[in-house]
This record gives structure tokens, sequence and C-alpha cells, in this order.
């Protein structure tokens, strides 16, 4: 008789949405349900972290791959500077050989200069010989 | 040369720069800014800040003498803009004034020599005169294409401007002529004129520079540059000049050649500047940068010894027969130097040193007035320096000897060629007149004489003295425009000055530094001449004593540097240097007659058996009345008439009559006459002029002594006779009236004379032997 009124307690608790789990504690959800919520919180949860995980991967590949972009970027440009650098030296090394030319042009008026000079004294040498010479014999 | 960096504090090109003292320079540049640079500390100091609109071009400071009398620093300073503007700033960098010039930019400001006017050029074609204070007095020219450049002549009188492809010559006065040529085969963008040697420098887009006279004559074009020529400027003392172009810096002799280029990396040199002392070169860039040069690397050569100026500061002495080297350290940067005469004279901006060339450790050192020594020119005795305010002889102990001045002496223009030194005699060609030449006594710096300047009819180029004998004899060679050489004795004795000519299209000439010998360059021919007093003795002996010889070694107009012991330096058109030697025995010649040793001279000609000598030994013998060696010379060198004329001199009995016979020998028959005349010889005197065809002098002497009119008439019957005329002159016809001839008495008379001359000459001999025992 108690068992039965117990039973049929029982009924009246489900129905109000009360229900005593295994701790024989009170609860207002079927322990079921209860334990697939807690699951499902468990499953949302684990997701959650994956997604964060993942995102932070995708966020490193992103940055490094935007590294990547500049330093190319960087490259490109100092391959251009490159290039153009290589034509302007034709010309710089051609202003830097006239300049070097009329240098060069300078030094040889000089030269010429100087060889004008030394076939002078030459000629003056040889006259002074030549009257030393004269000098020797006529005394 | 050297040049010198300073890094850009212009951020824009620098378009002008000016020096104010030898150590501090203003520069002007597009990016508004006037910076002052002091060279002693390297500090640069921003001096004005333009507003933003004024982009300066041109620079010129305030000229610093002013009507002869020296301000002690250029004070105000003219700037031309684009907005076609000038304005007048002072030192310290405030704008005085600004004057609306021109339409269009300002191209050039320029002050004359006095400062008494400035001119402007504007991109409008226009030339405009300004006042001191900036007044505007006129507008000189006008034409359609800018005037890029302007320069005023050596006496303030003409303008210089570009025009286009052509230079043009204009005189202040309206009525002067205007010369006008085309210079370049591009625009013309920089002109500039020498005051000291009146040369024309013009550079252009044609990558040339070229050197012209004052008359428009093209004196050198030089090569093709790789771009075309910025700037130019002449050096203070006029014998460099300098030319800027791209990346180019160029240091040039005044004849054109150059001495050294530099290619220091600054873009176009768009202005160059020379410090007043003419050792410094500052330079204009086109990439903001400001250079400075120095001149270095000089050479001076004496006999054996080599000086040159290494640094600024040093010098180094080589002696090229034993290779000893001597370095000779200065306080501060040399100015000028000079060597000749076994001394080396160098100034520096404060003092002068005075080295012997027997001893290079010691010199003897004296503090300069000014330091801005311009010229030196030494003598065996003594040197002379010119500064900008005078001339000063000192000896060689230092001390102080003279400072010769004439009223209007301007000294920043003289050159080697306007000035000569001797011993005892200074010579100064006159600026404002140039046919006349000052002459003063070297050791008191008092004008020659009665203090009359030698004037000669032609304007005079180049003066030398000679550099021997006494001071008495000295005689100073000139070179007039037509290029004639002339000879003439510098101290005069009341006598008629006379100038004799000896030589035609002379270039150049130069004394030599042991004998009174002259070389020069003829045309074509490179002449000597032995004894170039034998125009005084007897002229046509002249040509006999010179040496000719092809000049064709030498080139084009090539320039006597000097004439040392027998060796004659040029320096060709192309900047080389040819030596020439001349054989010694002229100089030797000379030393015998210099000290009246005739048989040594005598034996001097038979050993080098040269007619040339033989002829400079028979002038030197008749100069100095030594009859028989002259009779030898002149009958070795075959002038027969003349043997006899020295004969008959030596039969004549008295002494005045031989003397009066040389004179007359020599060409100089008023000399002869009145030694005749002051001995009392009337007759001989006559007899002279009668002898010369002088009729009328003879009648007139004898009329006026009245004696001998007879003899005169009488020679006079006999000459028309001999020639079948008739008398027409009407003194003749009136004297002859009222006398008879009778040869036979007139022979009595003339031997009565000629007995009473024999007669006071044996009684005036006895005296003048008796007179030194008493």
């Amino acid at each position: 008789m108690l068992t039965g009124s117990v039973v049929m307690a029982k009924d009246p608790l489900a129905d109000a949405g009360l229900h005593f789990d295994d701790l024989n504690k009170l609860r207002v959800l079927e322990p079921e349900v209860a334990q697939k919520t807690t699951e499902l919180k468990e499953e949302c949860k684990e997701f959650v972290d994956r997604i964060g995980q993942f995102q932070k991967i995708v966020g490193g590949l992103i940055e490094l791959v935007d590294e990547l972009a500049k330093e190319a970027e960087t490259e490109k440009m100092k391959a251009i500077g490159a290039r153009n650098l290589l034509k302007s030296v034709a010309k710089q090394r051609e202003s830097q050989q006239q300049q070097l030319q009329a240098l060069i042009a300078e030094k040889k008026m000089q030269l010429e200069r100087y060889r004008i000079e030394y076939e002078a004294l030459s000629k003056v040498e040889a006259e002074q010989n030549e009257f030393i010479d004269q000098f020797i014999l006529q005394k | 040369m050297c040049v010198l960096f300073n890094n850009g504090t212009h951020k824009e090109l620098v378009s002008c720069v000016g020096w104010t003292t030898a150590d501090e320079l203003y520069s002007c540049s597009e990016d508004h800014q006037v910076f002052k640079w002091n060279l002693l500390t390297n500090e640069t100091t921003l001096a004005v800040k333009l507003h933003d609109d004024i982009f300066p071009i041109d620079l010129h400071w305030f000229p610093k003498t002013v009507g002869g009398k020296k301000q002690a620093l250029a004070e105000t300073f003219v700037l031309t803009s684009t907005d076609g503007k000038f304005h007048l700033a002072s030192k310290m960098g405030r704008i005085e004034k600004s004057v609306e010039a021109h339409r269009g930019a300002v191209l050039a400001g320029r002050w004359n020599y006095d400062g008494t006017a400035l001119i402007t050029a504007g991109e409008d074609g226009q030339l405009k005169i300004w006042s001191k204070s900036g007044m505007l007095r006129s507008t000189l020219a006008q034409q359609a294409s800018p005037v890029y450049s302007v320069a005023w002549g050596p006496d303030c009188d003409r303008i210089l401007y570009t025009s286009g492809k052509q230079l043009v010559v204009k005189p202040l006065q309206p009525s002067g002529r205007v010369l006008q040529w085309k210079a370049h085969d591009g625009v013309i963008l920089k002109v500039d004129w020498s005051s000291v040697n009146d040369l024309i420098l013009s550079g252009g887009e044609d990558c040339k520079y070229k050197v012209w006279d004052s008359y428009g004559r093209l004196l050198y074009t030089s090569s093709s540059h790789d771009y075309p020529v910025t700037s130019v400027a002449w050096a203070p003392d006029g014998e460099l000049f300098a030319v800027g172009s791209f990346n180019t810096l160029r240091l040039c002799d005044k004849t054109g050649w150059s001495y050294a280029l530099e290619k220091p990396n600054t873009g176009s040199v768009f202005s160059l500047a020379w410090s007043a002392d003419g050792t410094q070169l500052a330079g204009a860039c086109g990439n903001g940068q400001v250079i400075f040069a120095h001149v270095v690397e000089q050479r001076w050569e004496w006999k054996s010894f080599e000086v040159t100026l290494t640094k600024r500061r040093t010098m180094q002495v080589r002696n090229v027969v034993n290779d000893a080297v001597d370095v000779l350290e200065f306080r501060d940067r040399v100015i000028k130097a000079s060597l000749s005469h076994g001394h080396l004279v160098v100034t520096t901006s404060l003092q002068c040193y005075v080295y012997s060339a027997k001893n290079w450790n010691t010199p003897l050192i004296f503090d300069l007035k000014e330091g801005s020594v311009s010229l030196i020119l030494q003598a065996e005795r003594h040197f002379l320096l010119v500064d900008g305010s005078g001339l000063y002889v000192y000896s060689y102990e230092g001390r102080l000897v003279s400072t010769p001045k004439f009223p209007g002496m301007r000294t920043d223009i003289m050159n080697t060629q306007t000035v000569s030194l001797s011993n005892d005699t200074v010579a100064i060609r006159d600026k404002t007149d140039e046919k006349v030449i000052f002459l003063f006594e070297a050791l008191t710096g008092k004008a020659l004489g009665d203090g009359k300047p030698l004037t000669h009819k032609m304007e005079v180029t180049e003066i030398a003295l000679d550099q021997c004998g006494t001071g008495s004899d000295r005689k100073i060679a000139l070179i007039d425009k037509n290029r004639d050489l002339y000879l003439t004795s510098v101290r005069r004795f009341g006598r008629e000055q006379k100038i004799n000519k000896i030589g035609t299209m002379v270039h150049t000439m130069a004394w030599n530094d042991s004998a009174n010998i002259l070389c020069g360059i003829q045309d074509v021919q490179f002449t000597v001449w032995y004894y170039p007093n034998a125009v005084f003795v007897d002229r046509d002996l002249l040509p006999k004593t010179m040496f000719m010889k092809d000049a064709s070694e030498f080139s084009r107009a090539p320039h006597i540097l000097n004439y040392v012991g027998t060796q004659v330096t040029v320096r060709r058109a192309d900047g080389s240097l040819v030596c020439s030697s001349v054989v010694p025995y002229p100089t030797l010649l000379h030393e015998y007659a210099g000290s009246a040793r005739w048989d040594d001279a005598l034996r001097l000609c038979r050993f080098a058996k040269d007619q040339t000598l033989w002829a400079c030994l028979a002038a030197m013998a008749m100069a100095n009345r030594e009859l028989t060696t002259a009779e030898v010379a002149y009958a070795t060198i075959g002038e027969v008439d003349k043997v006899q004329y020295i004969n008959s001199i030596k039969d004549l009995p008295s002494k005045e009559s031989s003397l009066a016979h040389m004179l007359l020998f020599s060409g100089h028959v008023q000399e002869a006459e009145s030694t005749l005349l002051q001995a009392g010889l009337v007759y001989q005197a006559i007899q002279v002029h009668i002898n010369l065809y002088n009729w009328d002098r003879a009648l007139e002497l004898a009329v006026k002594h009245k004696t001998h009119v007879d003899t005169v008439l009488a020679h006079r019957q006999k000459f028309l006779q001999d020639f079948s005329k008739k008398e027409t002159n009407k003194r003749f016809l009136q004297y002859s009236e009222g006398v008879e001839v009778d040869w036979e008495k007139i022979q009595a008379k003339i031997e009565m004379e000629l007995a009473n001359e024999r007669e006071r000459a044996a009684t005036a001999s006895v005296r003048s032997s008796v007179a030194p025992r008493r």
C-alpha cells in the first residue's frame, strides 16, 4: 500500500514536471534530457574551442602571407632599382669616360709642351757642345 | 690649381658669388638666401634671407677704391633678381633699396671701377646706367634679345655686352663709334674685360671660350668643350683667367692656352670670382655647392734655380746643378713672387720675404703696408713692389729706397709691359695718355731731368730699360702701337730728344741682364741687337750689328720671357717654353768696351771672325772716341769711306774740331756746329755746312759772324757751275751783288784760319800739359 502510494505519489510529481534523479535530488528536467543537454553543452564548448583554434591558425597564415607579400614587394622594387641603376651605369661610365678623356687631352697637351721644351733644350745643349768643341779646337 | 669643395649649404643652385676680402665670400642662391663664407674660420653664416619671390641672379660688390682713395672694406653690394628689380644691400644683410629696373629678369649688374655708376642688363634687351644711389641716368642700348652679360671697359668709358651671338662694345659718349662683331656660333653667355691687359673674354653655348683684343680681333679660340661655357673671369693681375662649364673648371693663361683642368662634380659653374689678391677662385655651382680653388704649382726659374709653389704657404727651391732642395715655409698665403738677379722676392698677405740665392735659410722679412702686391719687378740692386696705393723701390736689404709717383697714377692696372726698372731709373707708361712715359730716379723717386715726361708720337704698348752700364747712358726701348721698336736715351742733358727707330713689326722684346744687348722677335725673324747704341753712333752700321735667325721654331705670336746670360726663353702661343742660345761673344765684347780694354776686344773679334762682332766693335769704339780701334774695325767690315773719314779726323789740328767731326760722323750736325762755334772756330763751322751743301745755314753763319761770306759764295758758285744751274736763292742773289769772288784770296784766308787753329791747339795742349803740374 505504501509502495502503492509512492507510485501513486510519483506520477503527480512527474505531471508537475518534477523529477528525482539518481541522487534523489529534485529536478525540473527529466534526467535523460538533462544528461543529453549536458553532453550537448560539452560538445558545443569543444566546437567553439576548435573554431577558435582554427581562427588563430588562419590568422597566423594570413599574417605570414602578408609579410611575404610585403617582402616580395620590396624585392620587386629593389629589382627595378637595380635594373635602372644598371641602365644608368652605362651613362655614368660614359660621362666618366668623357671626363677622363678631357683630363687625358689636357695632360697630352702638357706633355706636348714639355716635349717641345725638351727639344729646344736639347738643341741648346748641342749648340753649346759644338761651341765648346770649336773653342777647344781653335785654342 | 687645387680645388676644395664645400658641401651644399644652399638648397638650390647657386647663381653668383662675390669676394669682399681675400678670405670672405658672399654667395646668392635660388633658395632666396645669401650666405657669407669665412675661409679663415670655415664658418658659413646666413647674411640675407630674401623674400620668397626674389630669385637672385647676379651679385657685385661696390668697388673698394673710389677716386684713388682706398676704402677700408667693400660695404654694399648690388643684387639683381628675376622680378625685374635690383637691390642695394649692405654687408650686414639689410636691403637698403630695391629699384624697379627692367621688364623680365635683370640678368647682370656691374659697378664701374670707381663706383660712380652701375649698369644693369635685362631680359628685355635694355642696358641701363644708374647712379650710385640707384637713380636712373640713361638707357644706353636697347635690342630685341636679352643681354646675358655686361662688362665695363678699362677706363669705364665703354661697355661690352652680348647680343645673341654677337659682342658689342659701346662707348658711353653718344658720338662714339659702336663696335659690333659676331663672336660665337652660339648664344654668348658670359663676357669679361680685363682692365690690366685690355683683353676681352667671352664664352658661349657653342662650348668655346675666346680671347679678343679691345678692337675685336680674335687672339685665341678654344677647342669645343662638351658643354656650354657658362662663366669666364679674369684674374685681377690679368695674367690668368678661369673658365667654368658643366663639371668643369679650367685655368688659362692670358694668351688662351690652358694651365690646368679640373673636373669637379658640381654641375654647371654659373659664376666665377677671383679674390682681390688673385690667389683664390670661387665658383657658384648648379648643384648648390660653392667651390673654392687655389692657384698652386706656379714655377719660377733663374739660372740653375727652380722654385715651385707646392702648397699655398710652401715653396720648394731646387738647384738643378747639385739637386739640392730647400723648402721655404711662410706664415701666410703666398701672393706674388719673383726670381731674378740672384734674389727671390716673395710677398704674402702681410709681409715681404727676400731670399738670396746663396742662402735659402735666412730670409730678410719686412712688413707690408698693404698686403695686395700686384707686381714685383727686379733689377740688380733693388726691386720694385706695386700695390693698390703706390710704387715702392726697396733695396735687397729691405730698405725703402723711394716711392716714385705722378698725378693721376693708377697702380691697379700696371703690368710688366708698362713699368720698367733698372739700377738707376724707373719708367712708367701713363694710362690716360699712352704716348707718355714718366721717368724717375730710382734712388730718390724724383722725376728725371727737368721733370718733363718722355712723349712719343704714337701710343706706346711696351717699355723696357736696359740693365747695365752707367745711369747717364741709360736707354729705354719702346714698342708703339704700330709695332715699331724705338730706342732713346733716358737722360737728356739739354739736347733735343732723339727717338730712333731700330726695328719694325716687333711683337716682343727683352734686354739682357748682363750686357746691353736687346733681343726681340721682328715679324718672322728672331733678332738680337748686339749693340743697339750703334744707332746713336753710326746709323748705317746698325743693321750690321744685328743677328737674325728664323723664328719659325717659336711658331705664331711668341712672347720673350727673359734673356739671362746667353739664353733667351720664349713662351710660345701654345704655352710651351722654348729656349734659344745666343753666342757669348757680344757679352764679352761689351765687357771689354766697358772697361776700355780695346786690345782684348780686337783679339776677341779676330778670334771669333764674325762680321757682326766687328761692326759692334766699330760702333763701340766710335762711341768711346777710340779712333784707332774703330779704324781697324771699320777696315775689317769693308767700310772704306769711314776708315778714310776717321783718318781725316785723326789729322785734324785741334781737339774741338776732331770732336765736332766725330759728332758729324754720327750725324749730329747741330751739336758739331755748336761745338765748333763754342771753340770760336767759325770758319770750320761754315765749312762743315758747305761740305754738307747746307748753303743757307753756311751763309747765315758767315753773315752773322761777318766773315767768309765770300768763301760761301765762291763755293756756291762753283757748285752751281758744276751742275750748270742758275742761282735762284734770293739771299744768295742779294749778297753776291756786293761781293767779288777771288779764289786766291779765299784760299789764303782758309790757310790762315787753319794755321790759327793749329797754333791755338798747340798752346792749348801746352797749357793742358802744364795744368796738372800745378
